[in-house]
């Protein structure tokens, strides 16, 4: 069964200004009035917003009670179809659904509903707030999902762990012609590359060392191209080895535009040995070498921003992306694959760690939202032939502290780190915004 | 009209640019290169040649010699013929990925222009790097002229691609000497080289093609399950492979003989050791310098030999012994230092392969040539007496040859 | 050997799932067992030769509304697609429930695993002396649609028996053809037990006011003979005789269960059902009209002759014959209902008879024939019922199901049911 796009509600960013309804009468019904409208925003009568429209069932029940069979969900769209031809004004429809997706309008004597506007919501365009959202995330499923899963089932991930969400989408995505770098860290330890003899994939995959990997792609995709074979090199890599002892090589790889595609999973230190520090662990942050004791409170030093010195070498594709944004991720990885083919595409994504950040499990992708919605990551591409465009700007953060309080390695921070980090992120933000704006 | 028989053709170059001429001849599909002295002409040698679209191969400028062996490895898993060459600290700085190499079963090619070894600072030739890296698994070459060193990185290749070798291997040459210093060579037609090589031999068994998908080198060993006998299995093939090089080196360097009527000896060369009651054993270009020495001694009336090493790892330990059983005292000059036996490091060898030979023969170690010095006929004639006049086996301080240079 | 090979062997059909029927209930439950269980064998038999339809529709196939080919619920390919075999024009006439082997109106014999009755309701002729001697029409199926709608135009005067959705329906096709038509009506409202007295007599307005309309309620039609013309004459109980050139019986309808005549299946006025549509014979269900299920008001269980009721008891029967795990229990019936006149719409939700203590609200603007009754028990939603006035009656019925109390939000949900039912449907259960 495939996926459908949908229109979602955030009812904390709506402000109940009527956009929607005023946008989808005028759309719709010609009409001005609210009342005309297939969508309602409305007060729940508990302090918060809620939304009638149709909601596209995936087994909807006003299709069953349909007596004309003039509802039908369209395959293709997943749309709930009404077809004014034969429906026979029978209202079964309004009894069979229990979210007032489909009334009836007296003005026009017959029941209307959401039709999604083909595929671009008068609404959703009307929305100022982001409360509502078109997501095109089935995209990913329908896409994606008929291909193939190219690792082995059951690779040993910590519980909770993003990486092996990532591995898998990513490999999906860059199909089986690919040839397959997993450096030492947690790609390899969950077993990516296999164990005694056995593989983790069905690509060809090897352990580069942590300090080399670019370069041996590069060997490996320079001389298939040259043999006039088009594989993809594909570098599923950490921070650490990326940021700290391997940075030599993926510098030297980026900057002679090595066509690959340099995938860094960054958790923010050496997750895999023990939750040692690397220099992408930011600042203040506890690990097993930045202990906090009476002498050290954490990390005394802030984050180097590596995506930052990818843009440096004007790589053909620089993008930063978190495990909780997918639909933004699927989109850069799009943009990098196909940058990979002339250029070295580098995708930067934060991926907070359960075990090594010390929080529970469940929350991991929660925390990843954090720390997007509080600008302590920024999402971003780049290409040096659009510049630097942030693609998911966050205008009016979240309080930091609310990220640093869900993640137990901030535990211990005082009002004066907390302030440094806020001061940091300021000027990381202005520094991004900056290059945003910049003159190509 | 008779048939003219071909004339010879001859040119004048020194070693760094008869290796690189020898891997144009060898088809090589990938060069990367860093400079390094006293390499650095070879490889640029080698960019022109592919600027020039004499050789049709990929020039990968890296970032440093870690990448350089890097990127070799990852083109060598995907089926290339692969060459780079490196020097002392360059050698060092690869030291990581180099240590990796033979256990992949990699059959890169690589030459070494030796050089001494930081610190003291130095930038001139000896055989400290090459010898820093002896036990890690690569096969090791050592050339004496540069029409040898033009042969030998050849031969390299059919040796390293020998199905039961599959090994990296390293032709080293001389820094100063034989890198820069030039003679008349006699390279072969290319028709004669692709005859030699035939079709590069890729090892199935380690090769990274979407067409055909294995992990390479997942991860093994440890205490349980089929992690131990399987990490037993792979050292074991690989010390099966440097085994088999020592025939292989062989049979390359017959046939190279039979084809280009240069018969290189393989593994060690015997110099007037037939009748010679003591000897000297070198290694490398300071041999010519050695030979003309055992030339005047013997017009002097010293029944002396010399034995060169020309292949030093695998060690050829069965034939050094048979060379040196039977010949009385011997004396080894090395261009290197063994920090922990204080001697010379082919000197320790050449004792170990004499291992349980009666009576133990008098020997003694010298060391010479270090960071550039000259190791002169005249230094070979003080070796030769040192060495005619030694009476007991046992312990001796080594003796430095250009200590008062 | 495995029982369906042996049925193989034998020549005789096997199904591991056995549907009777072919309307709301039995496609229902056809989807739900499909969405469990794709390999298990499993057979539709449907008395009608055509596709499925929904009786439902036929009212408006009848004024012409609705195109006689394009009303069918499935096509083949839904059939062929979700591998079910489908024997259409089919009826099954005697169940052998030891052998599990249901027997065909052709002969042919279905072993069945699981077995589902959904074969529906057929329509009630009431005793009415020499009834059985005059031409008559009656609405259930896709042919009796396209027969009355071919006596339409040559209709100058309709007699319809039965005030119940079909007869209004026909009323009102008929007289907006040009017919004067009677309804005859044993109750003393139309559309008994659809909306009360007061809502009945809006919509009797409607039709009256229409003046080819008459109404008679609270009588009934004792003998009927042949008039002239091949007219039919309707005695009635009080008053004059009733004469029209068509006869329509929408005397409501029946479950259709005379083939379980002596089987073991409990049958009351249909075949009584528990919370899963099991009844009392193991691996033998019923759902839709056919079932006799728990009402949600009462104790004793009840017929509910509708549509959204029929598609919630297929697919509970469904999925507790494919063990669906995310079954849960029927929550009983609560009567719902939703008609269309003359362009005016009329909503019931839940039960009209108001329980010892309930308050029951009425307010009503005659002349723009709006109408809204509310009846509360303890100040939850028992019944609400409007013509012309906004909700939605899909939120209503949750209201009801979940006995949403309503004592704080009492006054704004009768001023405004829909804003306040979406309000609490935003907080309660999106």
């Amino acid at each position: 069964m495939p996926a459908y796009n949908t229109i979602a509600f955030h009812a904390d960013r709506c402000d109940m200004c009527g956009a929607c309804m005023t946008a989808c009468a005028q759309a719709k019904s010609a009409s001005d009035s609210p009342r005309r409208a297939r969508i309602e925003v409305l007060a729940d009568g508990a302090g918060s917003f809620g939304l009638a429209m149709c909601r596209q069932c995936a087994d909807p029940e006003c299709v069953q009670c349909c007596p004309a069979a003039a509802l039908r969900k369209d395959a293709e769209t997943g749309i709930v179809e009404w077809d004014h031809d034969r429906c026979v004004n029978c209202l079964l429809c309004t009894v069979a659904c229990s979210y007032a997706g489909i009334s009836l309008d007296e003005a026009v004597g017959h029941v209307v509903k959401c039709d999604h506007c083909g595929g671009d919501p008068a609404c959703v365009r009307a929305c100022k707030t982001g409360a509502l959202e078109y997501l095109t995330t089935a995209r990913i499923y329908n896409e994606v999902g008929a291909l193939e899963d190219l690792f082995v089932p059951g690779l040993a991930g910590c519980q909770g762990c993003n990486t092996e969400l990532l591995m898998r989408h990513t490999l999906r995505r860059v199909g089986p012609n690919t040839v397959l770098a997993a450096p030492p860290g947690c790609v390899p330890g969950m077993g990516a590359v296999g164990y005694n003899g056995m593989t983790g994939t069905k690509v060809p995959v090897f352990h580069p060392l942590l300090t080399n990997t670019a370069p041996m792609l590069a060997g490996i995709k320079r001389f298939y191209k040259r043999k006039g074979r088009e594989v993809t090199a594909l570098a599923l890599a950490g921070d650490g080895g990326a940021a700290d002892v391997g940075f030599q090589s993926l510098s030297g790889a980026a900057e002679r535009g090595e066509e690959m595609l340099f995938l860094v999973i960054d958790n923010e230190g050496y997750m895999n040995t023990g939750m040692q520090r690397s220099s992408c662990t930011p600042y203040g942050a506890w690990t097993t070498t930045t202990p906090v004791g009476r002498e050290s409170p954490g990390k005394s030093q802030d984050a180097k921003n590596l995506p930052l010195l990818m843009v440096g070498h004007r790589c053909a594709y620089v993008a930063t992306a978190s495990a909780a944004f997918m639909t933004d991720f699927y989109a850069k990885l799009d943009h990098a694959l196909e940058a990979s083919r002339h250029g070295f595409a580098y995708l930067h994504v934060y991926s907070p760690c359960t075990t090594g950040w010390r929080f529970p499990s469940r929350q991991n992708i929660e925390v990843a939202r954090k720390a997007v919605e509080s600008n302590f990551v920024m999402l971003w591409e780049y290409s040096p032939e659009a510049g630097l465009r942030l693609t998911h700007p966050i205008d009016d953060p979240a309080p930091v502290k609310e990220y640093l309080e869900a993640v137990g390695k901030y535990r211990h921070l005082t009002p004066g780190q907390i302030a440094h980090i806020e001061h940091h992120i300021a000027d990381n933000v202005a520094a991004i915004k900056r290059q945003a704006t910049a003159p190509l | 009209m008779s048939a003219a028989a071909p004339a010879r053709r001859f040119l004048v170059c020194d070693g760094n640019e008869a290796a690189a001429l020898a891997v144009a001849l060898a088809r090589v599909d990938m060069v990367a290169v860093y400079p390094i002295t006293p390499q650095s002409s070879l490889v640029e040698y080698l960019a022109k040649y592919i600027a020039d679209g004499r050789l049709q191969a990929e020039l990968v400028n890296a970032e440093g010699e870690h990448s350089v062996l890097s990127v070799l490895q990852g083109a060598a898993l995907a089926g290339a013929r692969t060459f780079t060459a490196t020097s002392g600290p360059g050698l060092a700085f690869m030291f990581e990925p180099y240590l990796r190499t033979p256990g992949m079963r990699l059959p890169i090619v690589m030459s070494i222009v030796t050089r001494d070894t930081l610190t003291p600072q130095s930038v001139w030739g000896g055989h400290q790097d090459a010898m820093s890296v002896r036990d890690v698994g690569w096969v090791q070459m050592y050339c004496e002229t540069v029409q040898e060193v033009l042969d030998t990185v050849i031969i390299a290749y059919r040796v390293a691609e020998r199905h039961d070798v599959m090994l990296p291997v390293n032709v080293c040459h001389d820094g100063n000497y034989l890198s820069y210093g030039t003679a008349r060579i006699e390279p072969p037609d290319q028709n004669v080289v692709d005859t030699f090589l035939g079709t590069p031999d890729v090892n199935w068994h380690v090769a990274l093609d979407p067409e055909r998908p294995m992990a390479v080198d997942p991860l093994t060993g440890g205490a349980g399950g089929a992690g131990p006998a399987m990490f037993v299995r792979y050292r074991r093939g690989q010390c099966a492979g440097m085994r088999d090089a020592l025939d292989a080196i062989r049979e390359a360097h017959e046939e190279w003989g039979r084809l280009t009527g240069r018969h290189h000896a393989p593994l060690i060369e015997r110099y007037r050791m037939d009748d010679a009651e003591f000897s000297i054993v070198t290694l490398g270009s300071m041999t010519g310098a050695a030979k003309d020495a055992i030339d005047e001694a013997r017009e002097r009336g010293r029944r002396v030999g010399l034995v060169k090493v020309k292949t030093f790892r695998p060690f050829p330990a069965a034939a050094i012994a048979e060379a040196l059983r039977g010949h009385g005292a011997f004396g080894v000059v090395d261009r290197s230092v063994d920090f922990a036996w204080n001697c010379g490091p082919l000197y320790r060898e050449v004792l170990t392969s004499l291992h349980g030979i009666t009576p133990a023969a008098p020997s003694q170690s010298f060391i010479g040539g270090l960071a550039g010095a000259d190791l002169t006929v005249e230094h070979f004639e003080s070796v030769i007496d040192t060495v005619g006049q030694l009476q007991n086996a046992g312990a001796r301080d080594t003796v430095w040859l250009n200590a008062q240079d | 050997m495995r029982k369906t090979e042996a049925a193989k062997v034998m020549g005789m059909e096997r199904a591991d799932y056995l549907i009777a029927g072919a309307g709301h209930a039995a496609l229902a439950a056809m989807h739900a067992i499909r969405l469990v269980d794709a390999g298990g064998s499993l057979t539709v038999v449907g008395r009608d030769r055509q596709l499925p339809y929904s009786p439902t529709v036929l009212p408006y196939v009848v004024s012409g509304r609705s195109d006689p080919k394009r009303v069918f619920l499935r096509d083949e390919a839904y059939f062929a697609c979700a591998r079910t075999a489908y024997r259409r024009g089919h009826a099954i006439v005697r169940i052998e429930l030891a052998s599990r082997i249901a027997e065909l109106d052709d002969g042919s014999r279905i072993e069945f695993g699981k077995l589902l009755l959904s074969s529906g309701a057929r329509p009630v002729i009431p005793p009415v002396t020499g009834l059985q001697a005059v031409p008559y029409h009656v609405l259930r199926t896709l042919d009796d649609a396209l027969r009355l709608r071919a006596e339409l135009p040559r209709t100058r005067h309709a007699i319809v028996l039965g005030a119940g959705l079909i007869g209004m329906h026909a009323a009102e096709n008929l007289s907006k053809g040009g017919a004067r038509v009677t309804i005859i009506e044993v109750q003393g409202q139309i559309l008994p037990g659809y909306f009360d007295a007061d809502a009945a007599a809006i919509i009797a307005r409607a039709f009256e006011h229409d003046g080819r309309v008459t109404i008679q309620t609270g009588t009934r039609a004792v003998s009927a003979e042949a008039g002239a013309q091949g007219g039919v004459v309707l005695h009635l109980q009080d008053g004059p005789p009733v004469s029209g050139d068509l006869l329509l019986i929408g005397a409501g309808v029946a479950p259709a269960i005379d083939f379980l005549a002596g089987s073991q299946i409990r049958c009351d006025r249909g075949i009584l059902v528990d919370a899963s549509m099991r009844t009392s014979v193991e691996g033998v269900w019923a759902a839709g009209d056919v079932a006799q299920a728990a009402s949600f008001y009462e104790a004793r269980p009840v017929l509910n002759g509708i549509l959204p009721d029929a598609v919630e008891q297929g697919r509970i029967a469904g999925m507790d014959m494919a063990g669906d795990a995310a079954l849960q229990g029927y929550r009983g019936a609560v009567p719902l209902n939703t008609y269309s006149y003359f362009g005016r719409h009329a909503v019931s939700v839940g039960s009209g008879c108001a329980p010892p203590g309930a308050e029951i609200v009425v307010r009503g603007d005659a002349d723009a024939e709006r109408y809204l009754k509310v009846i509360f028990d303890q100040g939850r939603l028992h019944g609400i019922f409007a013509i012309n006035t906004p909700l939605d009656a899909g939120v209503m019925w949750q209201l009801v199901r979940r006995r949403t109390d309503l004592t704080s939000l009492r006054a704004r949900f009768l001023a405004q049911p829909r804003e306040v039912g979406r309000a609490l449907m935003s907080r309660l259960w999106r």
